[in-house]
């Protein structure tokens, strides 16, 4: 971390999603020297909170085709410049028997409308093609979905960034925004690390802060009316269905079924809730109750199929500027020059849109800070891969076939989380292959790569980066051996046993929420372990 | 089949009650549906540890603070102390050598560096009579290279408040080439393995020996002697410092050795052990269950006069929650906990979790209830039993020894 | 009670997802042990289930190491079917094709017909070293392996020569399922169960032309073969227990296990109609001794000192306890029982070169509880065992059945049921 804060930066970006380290990264390629900031760590927010769907703009096609458009138009490019955070497995849209079947021809027709392909597959070989499905549809229409690692998209940007120059801030808190006049000039920070200020100055600061941005703004001294829209998820602990399954329907509640990595996820609901509660959000009995019971109609597995977790995003609706209201609510990408609209210089928010479409929000905010600062280069992020998506390196696709190759599964994870960066791993002696989360398939190797490369600064953020404590036993194994190879990189045992802690609490969160079954097993267990055995308390300093 | 007792379950309590039985010429019979909780075992029996939320010296005197519902009170204070006693002495019978006392905790070290007050440890372990003094300044902590599961790092942290000089060192020895080559095996029970077999002891301590020159302690992780009972004395007279054992992560080697020294005395006492057998449902008849069909065994049945339900909480499945229910899965016994779940917990990990208290429900004699009535002679014993969090406690033992004591002694009378 | 009252609602039916990590398996894992290119129980099954759900490149052709002894299963806290999780992994994405060795060590029943007709040429020839070195190079069948004597006469022959017809003075009946070994190498033990069913007062039928029951056809991969076998053995033993109301025993553990618990999960053939009455003769016998239907009548010069050996797949079953009582009602018999550990022979396993060294080092401990015994010899229920323990130890074997039919006064128990 290139920590210097007497140079003036062209531009400060808020928000580590992936709409700030993608607007960072294109920034970067067009030769601005940035700085990155995010009071916690990459995808805490929105970004590592929704489906990781790789949206092919169909489920949007009917309501909004602007919507649609722009998400086919991003998959494309995605799969482009991004293969090793998205998986090519496509959707099927059912229709099931208490849906009208008259709305699947609207659908195919609004899709072909926005450019979406579709094919209308017989419901047989629909259920030949996802067994998973449920066996009662009646319709079953083929389209372009796929799935998207939040967290690794986010990541890559950021280290791209990284690589063109740009100096990035984890664990700083915005907690003022600075001004001379009218005119923004840079952010004050707060260090959660070394508990500690710092100013840092910059001709242009980008709010990429997602639903917080409407706090961004505040301090600031301006308004955006932002409402947050709570949309709960539940992770199943392995992959149900190989394709993504949604409901041939309006948009609606649980009506998409995504396969991810290890797992699948459906989702979602959708609630708005006081912006006071978006940093502790609960998911609630009622939010799971529905989960499970409109998720067992995708696919009736799931009613047997073990949850390891439920969480909730909250995705920023942002209300039109006549309207504070909230009824008249864009769902589309909102670029705000706060010099126009509220005669502020120096400062944009960049909000609403989607995951999907972060690239594109990335580079209509990057046009703009460019034409402010009157610098005239084209966007490039469309076109050159993200870090880990160059041509995938051979010789770790022939290891992970080698018969009797014991550390296939560590090698083989390894290139499915960091693509063709998976070489940086170290490997090859048992001092690097030994797995620390025996679910995930995590070498001490990767660990030591994710906390030497990847900004790493605690537990949590590891897990983003890794999927340490992602599987089915949520940490119960693996959390004390990262949290003991963490502690040997930092050398502060007494902060690792506090990290330890959160980390268990951060586990248990998602899964309270669902603890009946293993989970509740699995759970006394892991308390009997960390609490009873090794006496680990909330408060070890 | 027919036996004079049959216990359900076979880990701490069952085997207790077993073994009671049985030494009392009872033919006993135990059914266990796969190894059991000891196999996580600490080194340490706790008797109370902790009430109201205050550290506990002298849990035979703390005890008349619990709740009334509290499996103790429901034994009966005036009954403890002899039980404790019996439990000691049962324990030493079958082979295993203790150290502690009722009537006074003392402390052993945990592998976050911490004292943690119990009632009877292994003689594997070292006792503390001090929780707040270390009797040595200078520590060297060993591990072995590549081994994930001990974390020399927090205890030396742990250390540091007792103002002791720690130094972490690491031994690399060839037999343990084969399974570091494993990515997942480098596991405490399989370098255990490897020291079971003798010839690895004595080099590995003249290599702590060199290490430990200039310490006055040496720590290690608690992987010696997993089915061979010789090997961690051995260890203690090979290397000439006091060794200090603490657990890794489980299972636990200790806790396995202790669960095949229990299972060896109660089959030796003619006990039949039956091992990765279910229980599938009872034949009840005016109040008293007759016999139990189990999976393994179909249509030879198992008739008992007495039976001992001691299967465990939620992680041995002696009670099961879904979405909207707790039961009991072999019975359907009564249950006393929420059926609501946003009930059973706290969403603060370290808080007193509700679910921790459930359990089956019992009358006074710890016959458990069905449908309101008590089953005849169906008893109740250790953690399938509610109206205790053994985790905030410290009382998991303790709560499995003495309530299945009880047990036997209900039977026996 | 029973447990299908509980509705499971979002409590795993997906077995794997059982698994709470604890991490016992890898304990009672032989192979772990001796073999560290074998990923481990809990790699192999649960964790390795998941990966492969994500993506079948994760299979591993590692997991053939598995010996499918089933102790991780016995020891599993959480009900998990660690091994049937692992054989299910190998059937459904192993690319490898099984070698000519596999085919012939699998194919008991073939090799057994052919190598029993030319019993004296076929034994002599491989127990000559140079022959025993050309399979060892050749078909990768380890050197050391003593093979099992093929018979001249097979089983099923002698038994129309000589019993059938006698069988038809009983009562009450049973048919046999006699399995491999007793046809092609050891007929005695078939006769000895003959002459134990007959002393307790029942007629030994054959089945309609039983095949292998598939274990070595499993292990080996053969799956489609298995399969078509498994169907021809549900239809003839339907034919016996649904048709002729006849049970059917047999004294093979593995043979037994195979077909009540392997054939549904592995092979997804239907065994319901036959499972319960199909079952091992100790256990038919004990049943009737317990529900007071038969008392046997022991020689009362019979005394031996014997050690019991549970085979894994007795252990899995947990039926040893019927062996370890009927040898307990002899009254000459002191019967130590083994420490239940895995002999490492593991049905054609231990015949591969490339794993008899982890076979034998699997079987050490074993071996050295045996020696250390000092008993006449052993008594264990599976032929692999047997062949194992013979060739490793000093101890002869000998099955339960056989040790009874020595041990019964047949004369004295037929008195007594046909009073």
């Amino acid at each position: 971390m290139n920590k210097n804060r007497s140079k003036e930066y062209d531009v400060i970006i808020i928000g580590g999603g992936a709409t700030g380290a993608g607007t960072a990264r294109d920034c970067a390629m067009r030769g601005l020297s940035v700085l990155l900031v995010e009071r916690h760590d990459f995808a805490t927010g929105a970004t590592g909170r929704n489906h990781g769907l790789l949206h092919s703009g169909a489920r949007y096609a009917v309501t909004d085709h602007e919507s649609a458009a722009e998400c086919i138009e991003e998959n494309m490019i995605l799969r482009k410049i991004a293969n090793h955070c998205i998986e090519e497995n496509n959707g099927l849209f059912l229709t099931l028997p208490e849906d009208d079947i008259a709305f699947q021809s609207q659908f195919v027709d609004a899709c072909s409308s926005a450019g979406i392909s579709t094919e209308i597959i017989d419901p047989k070989l629909a259920l030949r093609m996802e067994p998973s499905a449920n066996p009662d549809i009646i319709g079953a229409v083929k389209v372009p979905d796929g799935s998207v690692d939040p967290f690794r998209l986010t990541m890559s940007n950021a280290l791209d960034a990284k690589l063109k120059g740009a100096d990035i801030l984890t664990q700083h808190e915005v907690v003022d925004i600075l001004k001379d006049q009218d005119r923004v000039n840079g952010v004050e920070l707060f260090d959660h690390e070394k508990k500690e200020k710092a100013k840092y100055y910059g001709k242009i600061v980008c709010n990429a802060a997602g639903i917080w941005g409407h706090n961004i703004a505040r301090f600031a001294g301006v308004n955006i009316n932002m409402f947050p829209a709570k949309g709960s998820l539940l992770i199943f602990g392995h992959r149900v269905n190989k394709m993504v399954l949604n409901r041939c329907r309006k948009p609606a509640n649980a009506d998409i079924l995504v396969p991810g990595d290890t797992i699948c996820l459906i989702g979602t609901t959708s609630e708005r809730i006081p912006i006071e509660e978006i940093d502790n959000m609960y998911v609630s009995k009622d939010d799971v109750d529905v989960l499970i019971r409109e998720g067992v109609k995708l696919s009736p597995s799931l009613a047997t199929t073990r949850i390891l977790r439920a969480y909730a995003g909250v995705r920023p609706l942002v209300a039109a500027d006549d309207d504070p209201s909230g009824r008249s609510i864009s769902r589309g990408i909102v670029l705000m020059d706060h010099k126009e609209r509220d005669g502020l210089e120096g400062f944009i928010t960049i909000t609403g849109g989607k995951l999907m479409t972060y690239r594109l929000m990335a580079e209509e905010a990057t046009d703009l800070i460019c034409k402010k600062l009157d610098v005239d280069k084209k966007c490039e992020t469309a076109n050159i891969p993200l870090p880990g998506s160059e041509k995938s390196d051979e010789t770790l696709n022939n290891v992970s076939q080698k018969v009797y190759s014991i550390n296939g599964i560590t090698q083989k994870s390894a290139k499915d989380r960091h693509g063709s960066l998976a070489h940086k791993i170290a490997q090859g002696d048992e001092n690097e292959d030994s797995m620390v989360c025996e679910c995930e398939g995590v070498s001490i190797g990767e660990v030591k790569y994710a906390i030497n490369e990847l900004h790493v600064n605690n537990l949590i953020d590891l897990r983003r980066r890794t999927r340490v404590g992602m599987g089915t036993c949520q940490g119960e194994l693996c959390a004390c051996r990262a949290a003991g190879l963490l502690c040997e990189s930092m050398e502060e045992p007494g902060k690792a046993k506090d990290d330890l802690a959160n980390f268990l609490q951060e586990r248990w969160k998602g899964m309270s929420p669902i603890a009946w079954g293993e989970t509740i097993n699995e759970i006394q267990f892991t308390s009997w372990i960390y609490e009873g055995i090794y006496g680990l308390k909330p408060d070890n300093n | 089949m027919k036996f004079d007792n049959i216990i359900i379950g076979g880990g701490l309590s069952g085997l207790t009650c077993g073994i009671k039985l049985a030494e009392q010429g009872k033919k006993c019979a135990i059914v266990s549906s796969g190894q059991s909780a000891i196999h996580f075992f600490s080194g340490s029996f706790d008797l109370l540890g902790k009430a109201n939320g205050e550290e506990v010296t002298n849990p035979l005197e703390s005890m008349k603070s619990l709740p009334e519902n509290h499996p103790y009170k429901r034994v009966g204070l005036d009954k403890i102390e002899r039980l404790t006693n019996d439990a000691l002495h049962l324990l030493v019978r079958s082979g295993l050598n203790l150290n502690g006392q009722a009537d006074r905790n003392h402390y052993t070290l945990t592998p976050m560096g911490v004292m943690k007050p119990t009632w009877l440890t292994l003689s594997d372990f070292t006792s503390f009579d001090q929780k707040d003094s270390f009797p040595w300044k200078k520590a060297v902590i060993l591990n072995f290279s590549g081994f994930l599961d001990f974390h020399t790092l927090f205890i030396k942290d742990g250390l540091k408040k007792f103002d002791v000089h720690a130094q972490i060192k690491t031994v690399s020895m060839k037999q343990f080439d084969a399974i570091r080559k494993n990515p997942s095996e480098m596991r405490s029970t399989n370098i255990a393995k490897e020291f079971d077999k003798e010839n690895a002891i004595e080099e590995f301590a003249q290599k702590a020996n060199v290490l430990s020159d200039g310490f006055d302690v040496v720590i290690l992780p608690a992987v010696f002697g997993l089915f061979n009972k010789t090997i961690a004395d051995k260890l203690k007279e090979k290397i000439e410092k006091p060794v200090l054992l603490l657990p890794a992560i489980p299972p636990s080697v200790p806790g396995i050795r202790t669960q095949i020294t229990l299972r060896e005395r109660f089959q030796e006492l003619g006990g039949t052990y039956l091992l990765g057998d279910n229980v599938e449902e009872g034949v009840f008849e005016n109040g008293r269950l007759l016999e139990i069909r189990t999976n393994n065994h179909g249509d030879i049945k198992f008739e008992a006069d007495q039976f001992i339900l001691a299967s465990g909480s939620f992680y041995s499945k002696g009670i099961v929650a879904t979405h909207d229910k707790l039961y009991e899965p072999i019975f359907g016994l009564d249950i006393d906990g929420d059926s609501n779940r946003e009930k059973w917990f706290d969403e603060k990990i370290f808080n007193d979790q509700a679910f921790m208290h459930y359990g089956v429900k019992t009358d006074q004699k710890f016959r458990a209830l069905m449908n309101g009535e008590p089953v005849e002679n169906l008893y109740v014993a250790g953690s399938v039993l509610g109206g205790a969090n053994p985790l905030k406690e410290g009382s998991g033992a303790g709560i499995s020894l003495l309530t299945s004591l009880h047990a036997a002694e209900q039977i026996l009378k | 009670m029973k447990k299908e009252i509980f509705e499971p609602y979002n409590v795993s039916d997906n077995n794997f997802e059982q698994c709470v990590k604890c991490t016992i398996c890898t304990v009672y894992c032989p192979v772990l042990e001796v073999n560290p290119d074998y990923p481990g129980p809990k790699q192999s099954g649960p964790d390795g289930e998941r990966m492969r759900l994500k993506d079948p490149e994760f299979y591993d052709e590692a997991l053939k190491l598995c010996l499918n002894c089933k102790r991780c299963e016995v020891a599993c806290p959480s009900g998990v079917k660690i091994g049937d999780i692992i054989q299910s992994a190998r059937i459904k994405y192993s690319k490898s094709k099984p070698k000519l060795r596999d085919m012939i060590l699998a194919n008991t029943d073939i090799v057994g017909t052919m190598a029993s007709t030319f019993a004296p040429i076929v034994n002599t020839a491989v127990a000559l070293k140079p022959v025993r070195k050309v399979m060892d190079s050749v078909l990768k069948i380890d050197h050391h392996r003593m093979f099992p004597k093929y018979t001249g006469l097979r089983f099923e022959t002698w038994y129309r020569r000589y019993a059938e017809k006698k069988q038809q003075e009983f009562k009450k009946h049973v048919s046999y399922f006699h399995g491999c070994y007793v046809n092609y190498n050891f007929p005695q033990q078939g006769k000895d169960l003959i002459k134990v069913m007959n002393a307790a007062g029942y007629g030994v039928h054959l089945l309609e032309k039983e095949k292998c029951c598939g274990v070595a056809l499993i292990s080996n991969g053969l799956i489609k073969q298995a399969t078509k076998q498994a169907k021809h053995n549900v239809e003839a033993f339907k034919k016996s227990i649904v048709d002729k109301k006849m049970p059917v025993i047999s004294t093979s553990s593995t043979c037994i296990f195979t077909i009540r618990d392997e054939y549904p999960h592995l092979l997804g053939v239907k065994n319901e109609e036959i499972r319960n009455d199909s079952e091992l003769a100790t256990r038919f016998l004990f049943r009737l001794i317990d529900e007071g239907k038969l008392n046997l009548v022991f020689k009362k010069n019979y005394k031996k000192r014997i050690a019991y050996h549970t085979p894994c797949h007795m252990e899995k079953l947990g039926w040893s306890i019927y062996s370890t009582s009927l040898l307990k009602m002899i009254p000459g018999v002191e019967l130590v029982q083994l420490e239940s550990q895995c002999c490492g022979i593991a049905g054609t396993y231990g015949f591969k070169k490339e794993n008899y060294q982890t076979s034998q080092e699997v079987g050490k401990p074993l071996f050295d509880q045996i020696e250390n015994s000092k008993v006449d010899f052993v008594a264990t229920d599976c032929e692999t065992c047997k062949w194992q323990i013979e060739m490793s130890t000093s101890s002869k074997v000998q099955h339960p059945i056989s040790i009874l039919a020595e041990a019964i006064d047949v004369e004295s128990t037929m008195k007594l049921w046909q009073k």
